[in-house]
């Protein structure tokens, strides 16, 4: 029940600043210069061809009436039309955001388990020669840009050694599947098309790796400092005395303690993974969520904009939501 | 339960690990000032590294393999590989340490009045940077950038204005532990006026988190500004910039041909790195001071 109400609270706390970033979006997309009406008209139109144009997309009314027409469409769930394909924001929105949850979540997950099992299996022998190696490995990735990282491996298991698919398009078009989520492995699944999945997991291999080393360096770090600090702390050298047995440590004093943790650095790290993606879709042309924003960033199309970075910043906030509720579930001293 | 831990560990032991960790710490610095210095220096001296100019373009070569008169290949322009290398580090560097800079010192100040003076004025600061802070940094670098169009200066602004925020929480959040500290009042009732509190006492001694943070912050920029380039909205060809030739070279990865993408990332890497390993020693150092 307290947590109910915490959730609630939060979510409240949320509509200021959605609010903000919404008004921030309209506001800054419009003041900044750029055109989306003379992208999508020829070099040969008139002044004409513009201004009717720009009223069929209600750019012709006065801010605030644009303002009031999308606040109001937002209420109902419509978020406006794309000024460059005519098409409804939403539903363009809907086929690309499965492609790259995939992407995230898959990576994420990957990289919430290796860092956990090295980052204790580090701390455990701090500054000897495994736990440098894991240290070095944590400083490399966070140290290298991940586009060119996702290269070399195209260029490792594409070009050299040919064991992956090229870097353009998320499954083999003869695999006829049948799209349903938009995640194609998720949905290669679902219509138990059997090569659909094996050519959709080989597809996914290299830019989820790419992801995972990205995502992995930073959560290696923080999982290998909070198991040190339990390490030293005075519960655990007491526990230790009292000659538990070393499973119990581990799993009953050190892991727990070590998790708990966890959830808000895996909010943190999705939030990296969701910017990260926008380099890695473009290096294996992933058609997905990113790719889409790129495009109506570049293009100035307003609705594709405002839609684009509302959803990922409520994503964003939801995750790190979700995340101190989990912390208040693993945590009993939270008080929420 | 105190003598628990001094059983375990007596002064002795205690004494020789952190004379380790310092050790290891300065190990850190000084491989990472070294990096950085090399890097710098071919940035310097480009010109006397490399017999091609940093957009020089030789007709007689477009994407050469490695070896002759080229010792990196060409790319699909005809420019020499090594020389645009060693070139981009002007550029690369130069953004990054000024835009890190510039979001040091407007985060610095924005944090300093508003955590000293509170109010309204706080209320607000502290709404706009949630507002920021509720996106991933890379998207809001990338978001700025393409509004603001690309261009040295436009870049620096972009690369400033997504960090700003972060210094401006951190040097809030020390300057209100700071304030109620009796020094402070000290400070006050001698007659100090507000800004002589600011700027003699609560300023040097809100910038410690900022040093380590700084050099991290730095290396994160490089990516950042690469990044955007490798998506064509930084810094774009002909103009010498790591980001940039990493973007134009990747199209020939698929064929094989590796030496336009190659080389052009590692410098990026090792040179982020230099400023990976330097944070690294100095937030050592920090905590070591802390214990």
């Amino acid at each position: 029940m307290r947590i109910f109400r915490f959730v609630v609270r939060r979510l409240l706390q949320l509509i200021p600043v959605l609010l903000g970033v919404v008004v921030l979006t309209f506001l800054l997309v419009r003041v900044l210069p750029g055109d989306p009406i003379r992208s999508i008209l020829g070099q040969n139109a008139t002044e004409a061809d513009a201004a009717a144009a720009r009223a069929r997309f209600g750019l012709d009314q006065p801010l605030w009436r644009q303002f009031l027409d999308y606040l109001g469409g937002l209420v109902t769930g419509d978020f406006g039309t794309s000024i460059q394909s005519g098409a409804s924001v939403g539903g363009e929105m809907a086929l690309r955001i499965g492609p790259t949850l995939e992407l995230v979540v898959i990576a994420v997950s990957i990289a919430l388990v290796v860092a956990t099992v090295l980052g204790v299996w580090s701390a455990r022998r701090a500054n000897r020669l495994g736990d440098h190696g894991i240290r070095l490995f944590a400083l490399v990735g966070n140290s290298i840009p991940e586009f060119w990282l996702g290269l070399m491996l195209v260029l490792l298991g594409y070009s050299v050694l040919g064991w992956f698919p090229a870097p353009s398009g998320r499954v083999d078009p003869d695999a006829n599947l049948t799209p349903i989520t938009g995640a194609d492995l998720v949905d290669a699944v679902l219509t138990a098309n059997g090569p659909a999945i094996s050519s959709a997991a080989a597809h996914l291999v290299l830019p989820v790796l790419t992801l995972v080393v990205g995502v992995v360096a930073p959560l290696l770090r923080s999982v290998r400092a909070s198991a040190l600090e339990v390490l030293n702390s005075e519960a655990y050298a007491a526990a230790a005395a009292h000659g538990l047995p070393p499973r119990t440590l581990l799993h009953g004093y050190l892991m727990r303690s070590t998790l708990v943790r966890l959830p808000a650095l895996a909010a943190l790290v999705f939030g990296t993974a969701i910017g990260s993606t926008v380099l890695v879709e473009y290096v294996y042309s992933w058609q997905g969520f990113g790719q889409w924003a790129l495009r109506g960033l570049l293009y100035r199309d307003y609705p594709v904009v405002q839609a684009s970075v509302l959803v990922i910043a409520l994503c964003y906030v939801l995750v790190f939501l979700i995340a101190d509720v989990v912390h208040a579930i693993l945590d009993p001293r939270v008080r929420i | 339960m105190a003598d628990l831990r001094a059983a375990g560990a007596t002064g002795a032991t205690a004494r020789v690990t952190r004379s380790r960790d310092d050790r290891f710490a300065r190990l850190l610095i000084i491989t990472g000032a070294a990096i950085l210095a090399v890097v710098a220096m071919a940035a310097l001296a480009a010109p006397l590294l490399s017999s091609w100019g940093a957009t020089e373009i030789d007709p007689a070569a477009t994407l050469a393999a490695p070896g002759g008169a080229h010792p990196l290949g060409t790319d699909t322009n005809g420019m020499d590989v090594w020389s645009r290398v060693l070139y981009a580090a002007r550029l690369d560097l130069g953004i990054a340490v000024a835009a890190v800079a510039l979001a040091v010192l407007v985060g610095t100040l924005l944090g300093l009045v508003a955590g000293y003076l509170g109010g309204w004025l706080d209320d607000v600061l502290m709404r706009v940077v949630d507002i920021f802070q509720a996106f991933p940094t890379f998207i809001l670098a990338l978001a700025v950038a393409a509004l603001l169009g690309n261009g040295t200066v436009n870049l620096i602004i972009t690369i400033a204005a997504v960090n700003a925020p972060a210094y401006a929480r951190l040097v809030r959040a020390e300057v209100r532990t700071q304030r109620e500290l009796p020094f402070v009042d000290a400070a006050v009732t001698s007659g100090a006026s507000t800004v002589g509190v600011l700027w003699r006492h609560l300023l040097p001694n809100s910038l410690t988190p900022v040093r380590v943070i700084a050099p991290l912050n730095c290396g994160w920029a490089m990516l950042t500004l690469a990044g955007l380039s490798f998506l064509g909205l930084g810094v774009s060809i002909p103009e010498a910039e790591w980001g940039a030739m990493i973007s134009l070279g990747a199209a020939d990865v698929v064929g094989g041909r590796w030496w336009t993408s190659v080389p052009p990332g590692l410098a990026l890497f090792v040179s982020v790195l230099g400023f990976s390993l330097l944070g690294e020693g100095l937030q050592e150092r920090a905590n070591a001071k802390r214990r």
